[in-house]
């Protein structure tokens, strides 16, 4: 007889309250999507990198940019994470790439199975199918696509002048999961109070691993060493 | 925000395991939310009490959240720190240079069903 109630089902039957150890991570079935994104990457011959900005530090600028520079010697590909439009993938269409846009109608961030859709999508593309290197230019938010792999090779964290040196100690999470961190708009530096030594200690000291560079993409200053980083990814891929 | 669609996740887990060992009513959630997980545990809670009020299944569940300090360790020595908040040196070789270790998971440790 069951002590709870009363009822006639026998004890290992019972209706009583089970405790079940589970010890899984709420991540595991983005992971394990990313792990077959990441395949998948490689299977077109191309590396993925993951950019994690807050909105306007420049993302999609430099990616403009890079394709100007660096489009005739490598196969680039993009893919545009936003809230609502199509803005940034119009932006990078110009620029005559194979580009797709993932509208996530609300959610603050990419997922696995997002960029999963986005490869398909992406393979009906021109030149989308083979490729050296996959931008992802993620929603524009210092937080939340932190916590989510991708599927990416590489992650980037980028802050722009304007925002101040202070975002890796506020935003851990961001700089602790990327290998390299972006100072952009550097031609502003004369116009704001912002110490490039003292966001790169920072950073640093969160994740002593992290490879840092500064850079202007108006006025191209740093940008050579950015080009030479995206060459290096697409040869070590 | 990412916290609700990470809370609809643990809500269709919760259905499975429900389902599995043939319970009806969800009693307890534990999670534990690590300090670096980039998850904030207010959001998260906010999140599980609006969401898991839509079913039967998990209407008068409550949820447990366990969140250990951080473990941080030293570059120099490699000695390991469990505290709340970074160290400014490492006690054994002080060293400035200190880094975090894991601490940033994110896991459904159990469940209490009947
Ligand atoms: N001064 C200066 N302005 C820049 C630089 N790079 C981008 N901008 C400007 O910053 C603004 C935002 O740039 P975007 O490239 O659209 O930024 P984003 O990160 O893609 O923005 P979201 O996609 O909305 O998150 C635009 O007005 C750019 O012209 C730079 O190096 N220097
Ligand atoms: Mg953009
Ligand atoms: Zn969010
Ligand atoms: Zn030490």
């Amino acid at each position: 007889m069951c002590d709870a109630c009363g009822c006639d089902l026998k004890p290992e039957e019972s209706h009583d309250a089970k405790v079940i150890e589970v010890h899984q991570s709420l991540l595991a079935a983005n992971t394990a999507m990313a792990a077959k994104n990441r395949a998948h990457i490689e299977a077109m011959g191309a590396v993925a990198i993951n950019m994690i900005s807050s909105p306007g530090s420049g993302k999609t600028t430099l990616l403009e940019k890079t394709i100007e520079a660096l489009g005739d010697s490598l196969r680039i590909g993009v893919i545009e994470g936003d809230i609502e439009t199509e803005r940034d993938a119009e932006r990078i269409r110009a620029k005559g790439v194979p580009v797709i846009q993932l509208t996530t109608g609300g959610a603050c961030h990419l997922d696995a199975a997002q960029i999963h859709k986005g490869l398909h999508l992406l393979a009906r593309e021109d030149g989308g199918d083979r490729l050296d290197i996959l931008f992802i230019e993620n929603v524009g938010n210092l937080v939340c696509p932190a916590t989510f792999d991708l599927g990416e090779h590489h992650r980037m964290v980028m802050v722009s002048v304007p925002e101040g040196p202070d975002k890796p100690a506020k935003y851990p999470k961001a700089f602790h999961s990327s290998q390299l961190f972006v100072i952009s708009k550097t031609d502003l530096l004369p116009y704001f109070d912002f110490s490039v030594d003292a966001a790169k200690a920072e950073a640093l000291q969160l994740n002593p691993a992290i490879e840092v560079m500064d850079l202007s993409a108006t006025s191209g200053e740093g940008f050579g060493q950015w080009l030479d980083h995206v060459r290096d990814l697409c040869s070590r891929g | 925000m990412h916290e609700m669609s990470l809370v609809q996740g643990l809500l269709v887990q919760l259905g499975e395991l429900a389902g599995e060992h043939g319970k009806e009513k969800v009693i307890t959630v534990t999670m534990e939310i690590g300090p670096l997980s980039g998850v904030v545990i207010d959001s998260f809670e906010f999140a599980f009490d609006a969401l898991a009020g839509e079913s039967v299944l998990t209407r008068d569940a409550k949820l447990i959240v366990e969140s250990p300090p951080p473990l941080y360790r030293c570059c120099g020595c490699g000695k390991e720190i469990r505290a709340d908040r970074r160290p400014h040196s490492c006690p054994l070789c002080k060293e400035t240079l200190i880094t975090t270790e894991g601490s940033d998971d994110l896991l459904l440790l159990r469940v209490e069903m009947e």
